[in-house]
C-alpha cells in the first residue's frame, strides 16, 4: 500500500473542485489525489460535504467548476453506470423486491454476465461476506449488519477499481461495527480495490485508513496519515476533531532570533518546532494529547511542565483519567496507563505535570473553527 | 389488545356481511328477499344466459372496465413517474390538476362531459364512456399512488445506475417492479369503479347500454334477485383476477429459486 507518495498517476484526481447548490457553496477548492489500492477516509462533521464529494466521484452530482479525472481521463460526461466505481450507500439502498442473491447478482446481470459465471461469482462473494446461508432471504428480513454485508457484496462482486462507502457502519452498534471494520480491511486486502470511505467517526477513520482527508465546511483542512493527523494536527479544528486534546491558550512573542515563546496563564513555553503557520503577536494555542502527559520529573531541555492540582480521578481498568487545574487556572486532562501496584496521585494532590516538547503542537488560534 | 381485535373483526364483518348476503340470495330458489331461505337453485344464473340483452350489457361493461383500467394504468404510471421526479411545487400542481375532478359531483361531470362532446361534435359511444370513466378514476389513482410513492426511495434508482444499469434498464428492473403492486391495485380499483359507474355513464352513453344501466332499467319494473347472481359473478371475476396475479408471482419466485439450485 502506498501513502500518496507514489510516482504513478493517481486513480482519482480532483482539481479545484467547486460545488454549489443554488447559492449554497457545498464544496470549495477541492484538490485531492487518491492512489490505487489505498483506503482513504473522508472525515468531517455532519453536513461538511462528505456525501456530496462522494456523489461527485460516483457521477450523481456534477462539479460546478474544476475537473475530476479517473484513471487519468476526465469523466465529467461519463454517467454513473459507465464509471469503474461502485458505491455503498449511506442507507444501503438494497432492492426490496429482490432477495439477497438477486441483489448481489444485479450488477453482473445488467452487464450481461453469463448465468453460470454469475452464479459462481455471486456465491463466492456471499461466502466472503458470510451470507451464503441467507441468500434466499428478502431484504426486509435481514438485520442491519446483514444488510450492510449484502450492500458490500453487491458493490464488490462487480470488481470495481474504486469502492465508495458512505458511512456504511453508522447504523450498527459498537460491537458489530468493530467486527465489520476488521472485515472491511480484510476484504480490501483480498480484492485490492481502492476504498474511499466516508465517516464522521474519528475512530473508524483512524483504524481503517491509510490516509485521512479532514473536511470542514466544504473545504479540505488536512490530508495525512492517521498518526500524523493525530499527533501533528495542522489546525485547531483538526486537533479538536480527532481525539481529545488539552489546549493551552496564549500569545506568541518573539523571544530571540527566530525564537518564539507562547505566553500563557502558566508562564511562557518556548516554541520549538514551528511548522504550523504561526508568527509573533499571534494568538495561539498549544495542543497536547492527555496520554502524552505524565507526572514524572521534567527535563527543562526536552519537556514542558506545569504545576497543577488534581480535581478528580476516574479509574477505568487499563487506564486512569485525571482532571486537573493548573496553578494558572487552566483546566486539562491527563491519561495514564495503569500498572499493577503503581502509586498514583489522588484528588487534592499537588502534582508536577510534564510532556515532551515534540509531543505538543502550537497552532494559530482561529476563532472561526469551533 | 382484545378490544383492538374485536374492532378489527367487527369492521371485517361490516364489510363482508353484505357480500355474503348477496351470494346467499343468488342461490335462492324463490323470488322473495326473506330469511330463512327455503331451497336453493341456480335459476337466477340460468336467467342471465337466457336474457341476451343482459348478457350484452355485461360484456359491454366488462370491456369498458378493462379499457378504463388499461388507460388509467398507462396515464397513472406516467403521472407517478413525473411525480417522483418533480420538486415540492411541481408535485402540488400535479396533484391539484389530477385530483380536483373528484370534488365535482358526478351529475355536473356528466353534464359537462356531454356538453364537451356536443361542442366537439363527438358521437356518444363506448369511447366517450371510457373517456369519462378515466376522468373519474385518475384522481382516485393519484390519491392512492401519492401515499405509496412518497415512500419510494430514489436512491434505489441511483444504486441501480451505479451498478451499471442504464436509465431505461433501471426503470424496467427497479422502478416498475416496485411501483407495480400499487399500479395493479389501482387498476383493479378503476376496473371496479368503471364496472358499476352509473351517473356519469348515463349522460355520455348515447345509445349504448352498460350493465348498471340495464339493471337500473330492470329494477324500475321490478326488483329481481337476478342482480344477486350478476353481482356474484362479478365478484368471482375480481377474485379470479387477483388469484391469478398472486399465483403468477409465486410461480415466478419458485422457478427462479429452483433454477439457481439446479445449475
Ligand atoms: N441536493 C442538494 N441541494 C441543496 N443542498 C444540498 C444538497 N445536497 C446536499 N446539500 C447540502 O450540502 C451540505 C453537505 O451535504 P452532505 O450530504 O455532503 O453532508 P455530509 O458531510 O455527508 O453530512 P452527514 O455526515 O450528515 O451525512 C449540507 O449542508 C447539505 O444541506
Ligand atoms: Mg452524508
Amino acid at each position: 500500500m502506498n501513502n500518496g507518495t507514489s510516482a504513478e498517476a493517481p486513480l482519482i484526481e480532483l482539481s479545484n473542485g467547486q460545488k454549489q447548490f443554488g447559492l449554497f457553496q457545498a464544496l470549495t477548492n477541492i484538490n485531492l489525489a487518491i492512489n490505487e489500492g489505498e483506503i482513504v477516509t473522508l472525515l468531517g462533521p455532519s453536513g461538511c460535504g462528505k456525501t456530496t464529494l462522494m456523489r461527485i466521484i460516483a457521477g450523481f452530482e456534477t462539479l460546478t467548476s474544476g475537473t475530476l479525472k479517473i484513471d487519468g481521463k476526465d469523466v465529467a460526461s461519463l454517467p454513473p453506470e459507465k464509471r469503474p466505481v461502485n458505491m455503498v450507500f449511506q442507507r444501503y439502498a438494497l432492492f426490496p423486491h429482490l432477495d439477497v442473491f438477486d441483489n448481489v447478482a444485479y450488477g453482473l446481470k445488467v452487464k450481461g454476465v453469463e448465468k453460470e459465471e454469475r452464479r459462481r461469482r455471486v456465491q463466492a462473494m456471499l461466502r466472503t461476506v458470510q451470507m451464503e446461508s441467507l441468500s434466499h432471504r428478502f431484504i426486509g428480513e435481514l438485520s442491519g449488519g446483514q444488510c450492510q454485508r449484502v450492500a458490500l457484496a453487491r458493490a464488490l462482486v462487480n470488481g470495481p477499481r474504486v469502492l465508495l462507502l458512505d458511512e456504511p457502519l453508522a447504523a450498527l452498534d459498537l460491537k458489530i461495527r468493530q467486527h465489520m471494520l476488521g472485515e472491511m480491511k480484510r476484504i480490501q486486502l483480498e480484492t485490492g480495490a481502492t476504498f474511499v470511505y466516508v465517516t464522521h467517526d474519528q475512530d473508524e477513520a483512524m483504524i481503517l485508513s491509510d490516509r485521512v482527508v479532514l473536511i470542514d465546511h466544504g473545504q479540505i483542512v488536512q490530508v495525512d496519515r492517521p498518526q500524523d493527523m493525530y499527533f501533528r494536527p495542522r489546525s485547531l479544528f483538526a486537533a479538536k476533531f480527532l481525539g481529545e486534546t488539552n489546549l493551552f491558550e496564549g500569545k506568541l512573542t518573539v523571544s530571540g532570533i527566530g525564537q518564539l515563546s507562547l505566553e500563557t496563564q502558566d508562564g511562557p513555553f518556548e516554541v520549538v518546532s514551528n511548522d504550523a503557520a504561526v508568527s509573533g503577536n499571534d494568538a495561539a494555542v498549544m495542543s497536547v494529547r492527555p496520554e502524552a502527559m505524565s507526572f514524572r520529573q521534567s527535563n527543562a531541555q526536552l519537556d514542558y511542565a506545569v504545576d497543577a492540582e488534581i480535581a478528580d480521578v476516574i479509574f477505568s481498568g487499563s487506564r486512569s483519567f485525571f482532571h486537573l487545574v493548573s496553578l494558572g487556572g487552566q483546566k486539562f486532562r491527563v491519561q495514564v496507563q495503569n500498572m499493577p501496584g503503581a502509586a498514583l496521585p489522588v484528588a487534592g494532590d499537588k502534582v508536577h505535570v510534564s510532556w515532551r516538547k515534540d509531543s505538543a503542537t502550537v497552532l494559530p488560534l482561529s476563532r472561526i473553527s469551533s | 389488545m382484545m378490544l383492538l381485535k374485536a374492532v378489527v373483526y367487527a369492521t371485517l364483518a361490516y364489510l363482508l356481511i353484505p357480500l355474503v348476503v348477496i351470494i346467499l340470495f343468488s342461490f335462492n330458489a324463490e323470488q322473495s328477499f326473506s330469511f330463512p331461505i327455503n331451497g336453493y337453485s341456480l335459476r337466477w344464473y340460468a336467467l342471465i344466459f337466457e336474457d341476451p340483452q343482459l348478457g350484452q350489457a355485461l360484456v359491454k361493461s366488462l370491456m369498458i372496465a378493462t379499457a378504463t383500467a388499461i388507460v388509467t394504468l398507462v396515464l397513472g404510471t406516467a403521472a407517478s413517474l413525473a411525480w417522483l421526479r418533480l420538486g415540492r411545487f411541481g408535485r402540488s400542481v400535479l396533484e391539484i390538476l389530477c385530483i380536483t375532478p373528484i370534488a365535482l359531483p358526478g351529475l355536473f361531470l356528466g353534464v359537462s362531459l356531454l356538453v364537451l362532446a356536443a361542442q366537439l361534435g363527438v358521437r356518444l359511444s363506448t369511447v366517450t364512456i371510457v373517456v369519462s370513466h378515466v376522468v373519474l378514476s385518475v384522481p382516485m389513482l393519484m390519491i392512492a399512488m401519492r401515499a405509496r410513492l412518497a415512500l419510494f426511495d430514489r436512491t434505489l434508482e441511483e444504486a441501480s445506475r451505479d451498478l451499471g444499469a442504464s436509465q431505461i434498464g433501471t426503470f424496467k428492473r427497479i422502478t416498475l417492479p416496485l411501483i407495480a403492486p400499487t399500479l395493479i391495485s389501482c387498476a383493479i380499483l378503476s376496473f371496479a369503479l368503471s364496472f358499476d359507474e352509473f351517473v356519469v355513464t348515463s349522460f355520455v352513453a348515447g345509445t349504448e347500454t352498460t350493465l348498471p344501466m340495464y339493471i337500473w332499467s330492470m329494477m324500475r319494473r321490478t326488483v329481481t334477485p337476478l342482480i344477486n347472481s350478476v353481482s356474484t359473478l362479478a365478484l368471482l371475476f375480481s377474485i379470479a383476477v387477483m388469484a391469478i396475479g398472486f399465483f403468477v408471482g409465486r410461480f415466478k419466485r419458485a422457478s427462479a429459486l429452483s433454477e439457481r439450485a439446479s445449475s
